[in-house]
């Protein structure tokens, strides 16, 4: 009785003002699509990071008035270092190898690399215990006698860390601001509701009405708020994140890309949970001062 | 069932509206507060429900404390008393039905309380025929009774009435002043605030007379004016 009593009540102050229920609803939904969306985005790019993560990441060229002797000390040397994971020495005719598979479909350009095997020299291909180690490694292999060039893909991983750091930036922006106008606009319309039932608040405390019966059904109203929204972004970011993933990624073949169904169930719990904690703090900050015992 | 004890109220802005107010009044009485608009009588009923907190002194209804109790305790306190308003304080937009059972579900009653509950005493107030009726659709006398029976239907060991015939013509007032007689028969205290001269002189029951907020007068049988302050009051002027 009790509880089909606060239902009927929390419905029949949403049917009173849809239009305005409708735009705190989609205040929520604009907040959590783009604070979602920016997590999703933020994956892909973390994924692209993770993938330079597994290829070797620091190439020092080596001179040819290297000896073989010299090259493993120094494999040796370098793999003993904390910052570095492994060292793989890359001979004359691996490189070769290498360069037909990365460019198949170019005759021409092997062919000017079988012809002149000096352009793809011996390397040691280093990769680093963490990312952003490259740049040191980098240094410190510079120094050693025979090595003629050091390059490392420092400058993309930059880029993409930064471009993550923008997203969760970005992210955290708007979550605060337009999750601030999202909790506002609830507080509003529980506002409205608490003032267009005055009269039948004045009488349920005149005949005995506790104050936790007057107050659930605003609750629940500023609860269904937060939810519908948050529920609406949850579907749309899970359903339609692929689109803007892959129009972001810097991965060669967008089309691989697939958000994993668990990653985007969990987020969307987070974000249902998000929802349904603004909808309650807007609710209670409506009826603030408004409701009091 | 009440007791008021040195009891005063002073608003912001220095209006004393409660003076050193003590008074008793046992179950079942049946008690006229009456006095010049101003004199406090509502405030009287109003500190008694707790809508307001007295400067000093105590207060009991029906055995609670009322300017001690925790603020999460006042509604079971307004479930033991019932109140009357001179302006019925309906909800238009329910029927009489739905405006007595109202009371009833807002405080949690089982569903088939409130059916046996309403009709009950929509029949004791006479209105058992237009249960379907919105307020618009009634007389000022019949909202005064569906307010009543409002107020009683939770079966309230008080009831509290501000001026309920205020609003009302005399010859309806004699019938709401009837239906309160009756409620008291039945062993509910009523407390009944009003400048109604005709009413408090016919049903000759205790008479309590506030002015500026004191109590001036305690009689148990009395009428509105003691016979001493006629030529006084006359020459203040009539009261509203």
């Amino acid at each position: 009785m009790r509880f089909q009593y606060l239902l009927t009540q929390t419905i029949q102050g949403i049917r009173r003002n849809p239009l305005v229920v409708a735009s705190a609803i989609v205040a929520v939904l604009v907040t959590l699509v783009l604070v979602f969306g920016a997590i999703v985005v933020r994956w892909s790019i973390d994924q692209d990071i993770g993938r330079w993560d597994d290829d070797v990441r620091v190439i020092a060229w080596l001179g040819g008035e290297i000896s073989p002797d010299q090259i493993f000390a120094m494999q040796e040397e370098i793999s003993s270092w904390d910052e570095v994971e492994e060292v793989v020495y890359f001979s004359k005719p691996q490189a070769l190898e290498e360069f037909r598979e990365l460019f198949p479909d170019q005759p021409a350009l092997i062919e000017v690399v079988e012809e002149d095997p000096s352009v793809l020299p011996d390397s040691l291909r280093i990769k680093p215990t963490e990312a952003g180690d490259y740049a040191d490694i980098q240094n410190r292999v510079a120094v050693y006698p025979g090595v003629q060039e050091v390059t490392a893909a420092g400058e993309e991983i930059d880029a993409l860390v930064a471009r993550s750091n923008r997203m969760r930036t970005f992210a955290v922006g708007v979550f605060v601001v337009l999750g601030a106008a999202a909790l506002v606009l609830i507080a509003n319309t529980i506002r409205m509701a608490v003032y267009a039932r005055r009269e039948e608040i004045s009488i349920m405390r005149l005949v005995g009405a506790g104050n936790w019966f007057i107050r659930v059904p605003f609750l629940l109203e500023g609860l269904f708020e937060g939810v519908a929204g948050a529920a609406l972004a949850a579907l749309i970011v899970s359903l339609g994140n692929k689109p803007i993933v892959q129009m972001l990624s810097t991965v060669t073949d967008p089309e691989s890309i697939v958000v994993p169904v668990q990653f985007l169930l969990q987020n969307s719990l987070l974000v249902l949970a998000f929802g349904a904690a603004t909808g309650l703090l807007g609710s209670a900050l409506g009826m603030w001062g408004t409701l009091r015992d | 069932m009440i007791r008021l004890q040195d009891v005063t109220k002073v608003y912001d802005g220095g209006v004393v509206a409660a003076q050193g107010v003590s008074l008793e009044i046992a179950k079942g009485e049946f008690v006229f507060l009456v006095g010049p608009s101003g004199s406090g009588k509502s405030t009287l009923i109003r500190l008694l429900l707790r809508e307001e907190l007295p400067t000093s002194g105590d207060l009991w209804v029906a055995g609670k404390q009322v300017n001690k109790l925790p603020s999460w305790k006042v509604p079971l306190l307004r479930r033991s008393v019932g109140t009357v308003f001179q302006d019925f304080k309906l909800l238009p937009s329910k029927t009489v039905y739905e405006n007595v059972a109202f009371a009833l579900e807002v405080i949690g009653r089982p569903r088939h309380v409130i059916r046996q509950q309403v009709p009950q005493v929509l029949r004791l107030v006479g209105l058992a025929a237009k249960a379907d009726r919105l307020p618009r659709q009634l007389s000022g006398g019949e909202q005064q009774r569906v307010s009543i029976a409002r107020a009683f239907v939770n079966r309230p060991l008080i009831l509290f009435a501000d001026e309920p015939t205020g609003n009302l013509d005399p010859g309806t007032s004699v019938g709401i002043m009837r239906l309160l007689d009756r409620i008291n028969r039945t062993g509910t205290t009523v407390v009944m605030a009003t400048h109604d001269h005709a009413i408090v002189d016919a049903m000759r029951r205790r008479v309590v007379a506030l002015d500026r907020g004191a109590v001036v007068r305690d009689e148990s049988r009395g009428a509105y004016e003691s016979v001493p302050s006629l030529p006084e009051a006359l020459g203040e002027g009539e009261p509203e």
